[in-house]
């Protein structure tokens, strides 16, 4: 027997190593000694056939397998337990090494489409598992030229298409799902046709009107933005002009929430305009006023009078800056107040706001 | 809740993750068996900090490493006749480190199997297949690291791709254009940091960033808008005690809620209160006390999450800080 093979017989009985669960949100419940064992017997049959078919599955492997037998053989390991990654593994090599070589495109076409509509089904049960969504990017990647005559990007599109639809989906029923986010940034970039950017950034758009606290969202708002505005495509005054309407609709509806500041915050940037740092205090303040223990209005006022500070210093009028380090000192005792946990930040932000400012001292 | 809520439960702890190999009629210990190497590593750097470093068997685990040795790859699999990948590749070198055995790898053949997975842009693949992420860039770094292979790395092109995946936020994603996330600022960070390059870091705004990670039940999350969870007490504190800010958040309200999410019978610690416990969660709830200064722990070095001892030892350990011990 060759040595791989030995090895992969090692599977079922190893020393003492722990386990993992590597549980997220299931309740704990404390079973009788009597139900874990009902479980156990129950589960025997299954264990002993997992454990049958993975050590034929890897003894293949071990011995470069690259049959049909083998590959159907990986199907049913998989859909027992989608994170074995090296079943993955085997089960890209025996096409590449095995089934591709003897078929025809349209053969490996519908071999790839069928294994990503296996992987769907397992990914509406196991949404975060990285392997699904490596594999469909293995499978999106290898689609071969053809479908049509007239156009030999056919199955590339119509696949690439479809893998917009399917991560859609996913972002529908967790919209804050950072593996489908990505995805869907990885699919719009690798698009045999791509989609004008302004159809994604209408998709922010409709996520964050449904969500405002989808910071997820906002975020790809940032990306699609700086990309539009950078090619041209978009004029980036009268588009910022937009964006502070609507991120301070948002403010209004919800001022504790962290999304809307945060983008708000990227949007001001690094303060170059003046104006637009006074016009958003102002807003920002008329806010507090209307609710006057908002954390989040304290920290940003602080945050964009430091930026005036910083920035502006040469263009304040007489006495402003004095006033200006008054405020923010004032605001920041306020914030430690209303916000102790983070005390020590707001102490060590004011020690900085006096040494910036020495002119105060009168 | 009863007092003994509000202590680390150390010895059921312990017993939890001594009894983590005894479940093999169980079939979830063998649908796990692709994370086997991971929790050995999670479960030993648990009992190091708890100071219990001998509570599992040393020569059975280095055994046990040894045979998760891919001969074709050059790196390590997650169990034997699993592939080789970079991620159970670092938990078996940090292992290794940590029990002084290193010299039974091969250092130049996993070295090379290391740099092999990088990128032109300069991030890392976690194997043949090419899945890049943040966090296989770490990976590669830490274990070059330890293996004393740094020089080999091309350190500025990893560089690049770290700042590429920066936000304005000041945190992180996984790959270039990917929202920050608390894990994959402690990744960024620390790569950072054993790079000796914390200049990228916009230290201000990631320290505010971090700090807003905590939320009222005093837990953290990963993400704005998002739930606590015990793991982001590593990923979150890990960072802050890299950039000097662990005293931006409130380190006591964490404390308790991390001992509120121990499971007071059967030992381990869960993702919150009241749910599943599981080894992951385990040690990331320990670390997390342990750089928040909670009595009777060991340092911990945040940088490459192992026993601060060990790091200093090998005279790699960087100006991270955490809070003062304290005494009971």
């Amino acid at each position: 027997m060759p040595v791989a093979q030995s090895r992969a017989h090692l599977l079922s009985q190893q020393p003492q190593c722990p386990k993992i669960d590597y549980m997220h949100g299931v309740k704990r419940s404390r079973e009788s000694r009597e139900a874990r064992e009902a479980k156990k017997q129950r589960e025997k049959s299954r264990l002993t056939a997992y454990l049958a078919l993975s050590d034929d599955v890897l003894a293949r492997k071990a011995n470069r397998e690259w049959s049909k037998d083998a590959f159907d053989l990986t199907s049913r390991l998989l859909s027992m337990n989608p994170e074995f990654y090296t079943v993955w593994n085997y089960r890209r090599n025996i096409l590449i090494n095995g089934i591709f070589p003897s078929s025809s495109p349209i053969e490996i076409n519908d071999i790839l489409s069928d294994d990503l509509s296996m992987t769907t089904t397992a990914l509406k049960a196991h949404p975060k598992v990285y392997w699904l969504w490596n594999h469909r990017r293995w499978c999106l990647e290898n689609v071969p030229d053809g479908g049509d005559d007239a156009d030999p990007l056919a199955w590339k599109k119509r696949n690439w298409e479809r893998e917009l639809y399917v991560v859609e989906r996913m972002l529908d029923v967790d919209s804050r799902n950072f593996h489908a986010w990505n995805y869907r940034r990885y699919v719009l970039s690798s698009m045999p046709v791509k989609r004008p950017e302004a159809t994604e950034l209408a998709y922010t758009t409709k996520k964050i009107e449904s969500n405002f606290s989808n910071f997820s969202a906002w975020h790809q708002r940032t990306k699609v933005l700086t990309s539009l505005w950078d090619s041209g495509k978009v004029d980036r005054t009268s588009s910022l002009r937009q964006e502070f309407d609507l991120v301070q609709n948002a403010m209004y509806t919800d001022p504790n929430d962290q999304s809307v500041w945060l983008y708000h915050r990227w949007l001001i940037g690094s303060g170059e305009d003046k104006q637009r740092i006074e016009h958003e205090i102002q807003v920002i303040q008329e806010l507090l006023d209307e609710q006057p223990d908002s954390k989040w209005c304290m920290e940003s006022l602080v945050h964009y009078k430091q930026l005036l500070l910083r920035n502006h210093s040469s263009s304040l009028a007489s006495g402003q800056a004095d006033s200006l380090t008054q405020q923010c000192l004032y605001l920041l005792t306020q914030l430690e107040e209303i916000d102790p946990a983070r005390r020590q930040r707001y102490q060590d932000l004011a020690a900085d706001v006096n040494i910036s400012t020495p002119a105060q001292t009168v | 809740m009863s007092s003994d809520e509000h202590k680390l439960l150390t010895s059921l702890h312990v017993q939890y993750i001594q009894n983590l190999g005894a479940s093999k009629a169980d079939l979830t210990y063998h649908l796990t068996a692709h994370l086997r190497m991971n929790a050995i590593y999670w479960g030993l750097v648990a009992l190091c900090v708890m100071n219990h470093k001998d509570a599992l068997d040393k020569d059975e685990m280095i055994e046990y490493i040894m045979t998760c040795w891919d001969e074709e790859a050059g790196g390590f699999g997650a169990h034997p006749g699993h592939d080789a990948h970079i991620h159970s590749t670092l938990s078996a070198i940090q292992v290794l480190t940590i029990h002084d055995a290193l010299d039974r790898v091969d250092i130049p053949r996993v070295t090379d199997y290391i740099l092999s997975l990088q990128q032109p842009s300069g991030v890392f693949a976690g194997d043949s297949f090419g899945e890049v992420d943040t966090r296989f860039l770490y990976i590669a770094v830490n274990a070059l690291s330890l293996l004393g292979q740094l020089d080999r790395l091309d350190k500025d092109k990893t560089v690049t791709y770290i700042r590429q995946c920066k936000n304005f936020d000041g945190g992180f994603g996984n790959v270039a254009g990917a929202e920050s996330h608390a894990g994959q600022v402690f990744v960024c960070t620390a790569a950072l940091a054993i790079l000796d390059r914390l200049d990228v870091v916009d230290i201000p705004t990631l320290g505010w960033w971090l700090a807003e990670r905590q939320l009222p039940s005093g837990g953290l999350n990963g993400r704005p808008e998002k739930l606590e969870d015990v793991c982001y007490s590593f990923w979150v504190l890990s960072s802050m005690s890299i950039l000097n800010k662990l005293t931006w958040i409130d380190s006591e309200k964490l404390t308790k809620f991390i001992l509120s999410a121990q499971d007071p019978e059967g030992g381990g610690i869960a993702d919150r209160p009241g749910d599943m416990v599981d080894v992951f969660h385990t040690i990331f709830g320990v670390a997390g006390l342990s750089l928040t200064g909670y009595p009777g722990l060991d340092d911990i070095d945040p940088v490459y999450c192992m026993p601060a001892s060990v790091i200093e030892k090998k005279g790699l350990r960087k100006g991270w800080k955490a809070l003062p011990r304290r005494t009971a």
